[in-house]
């Protein structure tokens, strides 16, 4: 339904930290904004959420105001989601735009005014998590990155990065295998175990794809949760603090 | 944002369980309202015109899109003799241009109409001059279907006995 004549523009690796990906949101425009965006991506049961807590009272301690923001968890699209989940109606573009709609939600009352307000922005998942589920399931790329060019491309991405044995142990010994978290519904196999593994495989693989297209930060996620955690404090603190160390000696001489 | 993405997603819901399948068997679909009204709609609420285009780029391209033209002043009219109720997002009010719901609708669905004669344009939508009587615009609109669709025949596609 678009006109022949008009390029299209949408969201690609080029995008500016802080910036709109790609035709962005006209009404709000954020240019300057003082806040940043941190978002710590993942697949299912890799320890984002544990990561996230641990990174936030750090930061906190250290005098930052932070907000956590996560997928699905908008107050205007969370039951609606829940809801359609549960119906068996739900196809992939219906799916995609559901979750698109709660992450705009999430975009325009929680992370674009925390970043005006100057709080670093901690995002449980972002965009990247919906590519690659709607990636799987075949939905158009080109499309995708055009309907989440209203995003914000985020100063720092770090990708949580585990292979599939590694996981399902991991998940199988906390909260164990989720109907979605495995894509029951793409019928890869009538076996939880086997739907499990096959699907968390396509997905990895969509993640990986977009490492560098997204400039991820990849974080051996194998490790334990505090060496995982000392590589994270120390990025982010490099990156909120670059000038600290270095000047340190120049205050002194 | 959201207001756009919610439309869009019931959309696609229509389209792919209400539209599609009757297409797919040779039926004739009639759509009250379809994805203009989205491209309009959104495009004054300050969404970007391009990305509610690509948004949509799933929909299929109706054969005929019949736009039917009216004033404000007339829209407004008819909607007050009827005693409607305007809704608060058909007037516009989330906008907060005028506190009066009426003023409002008058406003926000100007601006609307702007939206819909550019769309005229670039979709090359048949326009129906609505400000006249039901049957003439019913003649009309007969005439630019019957342009479209045989309608002259009854073909019989099943060759199996019923």
């Amino acid at each position: 339904m678009t006109s022949p004549s008009d390029p299209v523009e949408g969201l690609n690796g080029n995008g500016q930290a802080g910036r709109y990906y790609g035709r962005g949101i006209p009404y709000l425009p954020i240019d300057g904004y003082p806040g940043k965006l941190i978002a710590i991506e993942g697949t299912d049961g890799v320890g984002r959420s544990t990561q996230i807590q641990l990174l936030r009272e750090w930061l906190e301690v250290k005098g930052y105001g932070v907000i956590e923001t996560g997928w699905t968890r908008s107050p205007l699209m969370q039951p609606t989601i829940e809801i359609a989940k549960s119906s068996n109606t739900l196809n992939k573009l219906t799916f995609v735009l559901l979750y698109a709609t709660d992450f705009a939600d999430r975009l325009e009352k929680e992370i674009i005014p925390a970043l005006k307000a100057g709080f670093v922005v901690l995002s449980d998942r972002y965009i990247f998590t919906a590519l690659a589920r709607a990636g799987v399931r075949g939905v158009d790329r080109q499309w995708l990155r055009n309907v989440y060019g209203f995003a914000i491309a985020p100063h720092l991405v770090f990708y949580l990065n585990i292979d599939v044995k590694t996981l399902i142990g991991r998940v199988l010994e906390s909260r164990g295998m989720d109907f979605w978290e495995s894509g029951m519904d793409l019928k890869l196999g009538d076996d939880i175990y086997d739907s499990f593994r096959a699907y968390q495989l396509k997905l990895l693989r969509e993640y990986q794809s977009m490492a560098d297209e997204f400039n991820f930060r990849v974080v051996d996620a194998r490790r334990s949760i505090d060496r995982i955690q000392d590589e994270l404090r120390r990025q982010v603190g490099a990156f909120l603090e670059p000038a600290e160390k270095p000047s340190e000696p120049a205050l002194t001489r | 944002m959201t207001f756009s993405l919610l439309h869009a997603t019931d959309f696609a819901d229509r389209l792919l369980y209400k539209i599609v399948p009757p297409l797919k068997a040779g039926m004739i679909v009639l759509a009250d309202r379809y994805a203009y009204t989205a491209f309009a709609r959104d495009a004054t609420r300050g969404v970007d015109r391009q990305w509610v285009r690509e948004l949509y780029s799933f929909a299929v391209r109706p054969d005929l899109t019949l736009y039917f033209r009216v004033p404000i002043d007339v829209s407004v009219d008819r909607l007050m003799a009827r005693r409607v109720k305007l809704k608060f997002y058909e007037a516009g009010m989330d906008l907060g241009w005028s506190a009066n719901p009426v003023e409002s609708f008058r406003l926000f669905q100007g601006k609307v109409l702007d939206e819909y004669d550019q769309l005229v344009q670039e979709f090359g939508l048949e326009v129906v001059d609505a400000k006249g009587s039901i049957t003439e615009q019913q003649r009309y609109v007969r005439t630019l279907v019957t342009q479209h669709v045989k309608t002259s025949r009854v073909e019989m596609i099943d060759d199996e006995p019923v």
